[in-house]
């Protein structure tokens, strides 16, 4: 509980867990894209504190249409809250990081 | 690639059916960041929520295509003995050097192939070899269970050369999706290498009756010029009136000889699997077919280039009479399909078709489609369908989509007309 309290206070992204979910389909060039350039971006600014699922949306068109995914590739951001949304195959990093709520570069 | 101005549908007018599409497809797309990443060129697909299924962009069905070729060919270009399974042991693909070794030793059931499942080969194993197989097949269970990573049995099968040993290294692959094990074989050498070619229990490898029928030192003689070719599906081995550069020895693959009649339409007269082979005419003095040879089961044949077949058949006493032999048969075979044809019944025709399929394919199950079959039996598809319907409710076949299993083979002897009991007693 301490230990909790404290990753809030230090307000770092690398202290907190971020969950992500990416859509893709199959090995199409954008989702092969999506996954590389989000795997650069994990490494280079979460660390380990991500949990990241990929969800082929050929293998489980029910499940994407359920989350509400119309186009992929796409990423959603579950938590922390706010939730957030990427559309595209996510090379432009600094929209990644902003939907991140990644705060490490300032980019503004 | 369109870059279209704005939000509204683009007043191009689609110069080819892909480019429709991809009109249509945006079509479905409402949300602006959507939008503009699909006229950036950074979306794959677009989901249809009446179909529940992810529509591939042009762009990315061709690549995928493409990729799976490239995977496809670099997996067969692997020189070692691959097999790749997914969760339920059906095996999702092999390395080349797997099936041509599958092939050679198909008599110890190590001919295990795409969507074959794996269990049920180590089950049909013959008896001598029951123990490997069993263990094999707990080990590939624990394996799949994630109860262990690798696992390496040592399995003694007869070969053509004697008994032969290699280790089967079973391992869990760490990739989520269709793979989900891969099977390796290595060899240890095989006995009495020193009689590799001349070994008269060598041409087993080609599993092709001509071949074996052939003494040792003349299958010595033409083995050199053999080379063990996978042959598929739909794939035209001959054009009437082009040129026949090799022939074929067809071993676990079926071909079906077809007399085009007018424009696209043909019939089939003939069927030629393990027992024959595809080119005979070669040696009767034709350079052109006159037919068209349509692959009708996938599989292994030995190919030979048809000069060095020439020059072969020359010198070989007993080539010539195996052929002749051959083309006796394929005769008798085309003539009596030609009456069969005007006389019978498309139901008695299609149960002979078939069983001669299944006899030829040495496998009850097989995949043939109604284009294929109407073609063979010279109906509409329609008359297919009514007769592949009616034994089905006999309960002697099942068929669906294309794949055909014979249930019961007995009843759909049955059903046959006479010229298949006739065709086997000239075959006997």
């Amino acid at each position: 509980m301490a230990g909790k309290r404290k990753k809030v206070a230090v307000k770092e992204a690398v202290t907190t867990v971020v969950v992500m979910r990416l859509y893709i389909a199959g090995r199409a060039p954008n989702s092969v894209k999506a996954i590389a350039n989000l795997e650069a971006i994990c490494r280079q600014h979460l660390k380990d504190s991500y949990k990241l699922e990929i969800v082929d949306v050929c293998e489980h068109p029910r499940r994407a249409l359920d989350d509400g995914i119309l186009v992929t590739p796409s990423l959603a951001k579950l938590s922390p809250t706010p939730s957030a949304h990427v559309i595209g195959n996510l090379s432009d990093t600094s929209s990644v990081l902003a939907a991140l709520g990644v705060q490490q570069a300032p980019a503004k | 690639m369109t870059g279209a101005p704005g939000p509204t549908v683009p007043a191009v007018a689609p110069d080819n059916a892909a480019a429709a599409f991809k009109a249509w497809l945006r079509r479905l797309v409402t949300d602006t960041a959507e939008l503009e990443a699909f006229d950036a060129g950074e979306i794959d697909a677009v989901m249809d929520r009446h179909s529940v299924s992810a529509l591939l962009l042009p762009e990315a069905q061709t690549a995928l295509h493409d990729s799976s070729r490239i995977v496809l060919s670099a997996f067969d270009a692997l020189p070692g003995e691959v097999c790749v399974l997914d969760a339920k042991g059906i095996v999702v693909m092999t390395s080349k050097a797997w099936r041509v070794s599958g092939v050679a030793h198909a008599r110890a059931g190590l001919d295990v192939r795409t969507g074959e499942n794996f269990f049920a080969a180590c089950l049909d194993a013959p008896q001598n070899e029951r123990a490997h197989a069993d263990a094999v097949a707990v080990g590939l269970r624990k394996i799949l269970a994630g109860a262990q990573r690798s696992l390496r049995v040592k399995y003694a099968c007869p070969s053509p050369r004697g008994r032969s040993l290699f280790t089967l290294t079973m391992a869990a692959t760490s990739v989520q999706g269709p793979v989900n094990a891969l099977l390796t074989r290595e060899w240890h050498g095989e006995p009495k290498q020193k009689v590799r070619r001349v070994a008269p229990t060598a041409r087993v490898e080609a599993e092709n009756r001509l071949l074996a029928a052939l003494p040792a030192k003349d299958y010595a003689q033409l083995a050199s010029g053999l080379e063990p070719v996978t042959i598929t599906y739909g794939e035209v081995l001959y054009e009437p009136g082009e040129p026949m550069r090799d022939v074929y020895f067809p071993g676990n693959c079926l071909v079906s000889i077809l007399t085009p009649v007018d424009g696209n339409r043909a019939l089939e007269v003939g069927l030629v699997g393990r027992e024959g082979m595809i080119g005979a005419s070669l040696a009767m003095g034709a350079a052109r077919s006159s037919v068209r040879a349509l692959v009708q089961g996938t599989g292994i044949a030995m190919k030979m280039n048809a000069r060095r077949f020439l020059r072969e058949f020359r010198r070989s006493q007993a080539l010539q009479r195996v052929l002749l032999h051959f083309t006796d048969r394929l005769m008798v075979q085309i003539s009596q399909t030609a009456a069969c044809n005007r006389f019978h019944l498309v139901e008695a025709r299609l149960a002979r078709s078939l069983l001669m399929t299944a006899e030829r394919m040495r496998s009850s199950e097989f995949h043939l489609t109604h284009e294929f079959l109407a073609a063979m039996l010279g109906v509409r598809r329609v008359g297919v369908t009514v007769a592949a319907v009616a034994l089905q409710r006999r309960g002697f076949i099942q068929y669906r989509r294309g794949n055909i299993t014979i249930l019961d083979a007995q009843g759909l002897e049955t059903a046959c007309c006479p010229c298949y009991r006739h065709l086997q007693v000239m075959n006997a």
